[in-house]
Parts: C-alpha cells; sequence; structure tokens
C-alpha cells in the first residue's frame, strides 16, 4: 500500500489540482460523462442478452462496446487525477478509503467477467444467438455479473466522500 | 417562502434524509440518483450515437420498449432528487445552476418523448436511412443530457460559479 501510494503521488499533478480550482469539476463532468456511457452500452448488450428486446442481433450491439470502452477511458484518466492530485491526504487517503477499495475490486470483477466473456467462447455463442432467440446461461451469467459489478461502481463510488457512513453501518 | 422551505428541508422525511447515519437514508439517495442518471442518459446516449450513425448494425424498429427502461431510470431519478431537493431547499433553490439543470432536464426528457412517439413509432418501424428530423432529435438530446450533467454536478461549485460567471 506504501508503496503504492508512492507510486501514485506525482508531484506536478497534484500541484495543478491544487493551483486551478476548476480541474477537479471538470474532471467530476468527465466522470459522469464517462459512466453513462460505458452503461449505456455495455448496460445495453447485458439487457439484450438476459433477454430484453429479443429482435437486436446480439453481435450487432457488441459494435457499442468501444463507446462503453471510450467511457472507461475517460473515467480512468480522470479517476487517476483524483487520486493521485488529492488535494487532502494525497493518494494515500483514496487508497485506504474502504468505498474506493471495494469500488476497485467491482471494476476489476467487471474486467475480468468482459475477458471472460471474450476468452472463453461465450461471445461466440452469443453472437450466433439468431434474431429472437435466447442466449446461453453462461452469457446470462456474464450479463448479471456485469450489471452488478457496474452498478456496484456507481454505488461505492458515491460513498467514497461517505466512507464515515459505509464504516459506521458495518459497527468498524 | 424561506419560511416554507425551512419548513420543508425540517419535517420528518427530508430531516431523515439529511441527518440519519443510516445507509438508508443521504447515501442510497444521492446513490440512486447517480444510478438513475446512468439509465436514462447512458441508454438515451446509445440511441441518439445510433441514430447518427454509430453501430449501424443495430437495428432501430426493435429499440422501443427501452424506452419504458429510459423512462424508469428517469422516475428513480425525479422521486431522488426530490428527496435530495427536500433536504437541502434552501441552499438549492438559491443555487442558479439548479435551475440551468432542470431546464436541461426538462428539455431532455422531452426530446426523449418526441423521440419515442414521433421517431420510434412510426418512421422507423419500415427501417431504411434515419431521416433528418430524428437526426436532429439526436443531436438535441446528447446536448441536452450533457448539458444537464454539466450543471448538475456544478450546483456542487456555488462558489466558483461565482467567482468565474459572477452568477
Amino acid at each position: 500500500m506504501e508503496t503504492l501510494t508512492e507510486w501514485m503521488s506525482i508531484g506536478w499533478l497534484a500541484e495543478f489540482v491544487n493551483d486551478y480550482d476548476w480541474v477537479w469539476p471538470i474532471c467530476e463532468i468527465f466522470h459522469f460523462l464517462g459512466m453513462t456511457l460505458l452503461i449505456g452500452t455495455v448496460g445495453f448488450l447485458d439487457l439484450r442478452i438476459l433477454g430484453f428486446i429479443k429482435a437486436v442481433p446480439i453481435a450487432s450491439l457488441e459494435k457499442l462496446i468501444p463507446v462503453g470502452v471510450m467511457g472507461f477511458v475517460f473515467n480512468f484518466v480522470t479517476g487517476f487525477i483524483f487520486v493521485a492530485g488529492n488535494p487532502s491526504g494525497g493518494p494515500g487517503a483514496y487508497l485506504a478509503n474502504t468505498a474506493f477499495q471495494l469500488k476497485m475490486v467491482l471494476i476489476l470483477i467487471a474486467g475480468a467477467n468482459l475477458l471472460a466473456y471474450y476468452v472463453l467462447g461465450v461471445a461466440r455463442a452469443a453472437e450466433a444467438v439468431p434474431v429472437g432467440g435466447d442466449a446461453e446461461p453462461a452469457a446470462k451469467v456474464v450479463a448479471v455479473v456485469s450489471l452488478i459489478a457496474w452498478f456496484g461502481v456507481i454505488y461505492f463510488g458515491r460513498m467514497v466522500m461517505y466512507n464515515d457512513t459505509l464504516l459506521y453501518a458495518f459497527g468498524l | 417562502m424561506l419560511q416554507l422551505l425551512e419548513a420543508i428541508e425540517n419535517s420528518a422525511l427530508p430531516t431523515f434524509i439529511r441527518e440519519s447515519p443510516s445507509l438508508f437514508a443521504y447515501t442510497l439517495v444521492l446513490s440512486l440518483h447517480a444510478m438513475g442518471l446512468a439509465v436514462v442518459v447512458g441508454l438515451s446516449t446509445a440511441i441518439a450515437l445510433r441514430l447518427l450513425g454509430v453501430a449501424a448494425q443495430v437495428p432501430l424498429a426493435p429499440l422501443g420498449p427501452l424506452f419504458r427502461v429510459m423512462y424508469a431510470g428517469f422516475w428513480v431519478n425525479a422521486l431522488s432528487g426530490l428527496g435530495l431537493l427536500a433536504a437541502n431547499a434552501t441552499g438549492m433553490l438559491a443555487n442558479p445552476l439548479f435551475y440551468v439543470k432542470i431546464a436541461f432536464v426538462v428539455g431532455g426528457v422531452l426530446v426523449m418523448r418526441l423521440l419515442r412517439n414521433n421517431v420510434f413509432n412510426t418512421s422507423l418501424a419500415a427501417g431504411g436511412s434515419v431521416p433528418e428530423s430524428a437526426r436532429k432529435l439526436a443531436m438535441a438530446s446528447l446536448g441536452c443530457w450533457g448539458a444537464a450533467i454539466i450543471a448538475g454536478r456544478l450546483t456542487a461549485y456555488p462558489y466558483l460559479i461565482e467567482y468565474y460567471f459572477g452568477l
């Protein structure tokens, strides 16, 4: 953790965030816009895999995934700025924050889930589902994990600033 | 007026939302507001991008039922937003950015209505190219929701708005 804190301590970035009061809100705006791109595309694909709007081919919705990845990149970059440029407590304050840790775990789960979808042949089977057809159970598991993970990311993302509330609720 | 707003703020439910340390109070309402936003703006954006030519393989005609999900997201946000507003009525209603945000949300919902009633019910059902009017609505949708997010985020920084824009 200390190594990670040290590695994330980027002097010029912290100074930049500190010197210009508009940097933080602008990053927040992009963090929200990126979230909508990610949920709007990945969530849409998940809904179809789960059987909603079956007239849309699964393979066609996968063409929206690059938009979701773009949203994730927005959020990775702005999120990195939040952590590395944190004016109160530096990166250490984020890395020690329980809500932030849970958010990162859920992002890793969502990422591994997406990787599993493409690497384990689940996507190939899903793409072969005909118009109006039902996806395989494996694809549905991926879709459910994806929805839970990403909405969990939103929840714990919002909880970062209210970590005390989270800890209090769990008696910590 | 101020007295009325204070009375609302200090009534039972708004006080609970604002002050209870429970996970089912302020933080839940705030999180729901972000999740509903992701649903209504996310799917609106996906539809708008598709109308503008992104992922052109996605057939437009069957997308109608998506609007039910978008409206569900919208209502989650209307209710959670009302809760957040009641919990901080004096602060929010004195914030110029709040009115800007609401104006763009109203615009976004009107565009969503027009898309549902005028585009996804008729002209696209037969397939073929996207009419110019639908492309304009798609751009209006992206613009309204984007502006609503920008203004909404900035309601948390009234001092910056005052400093830079004198509002």
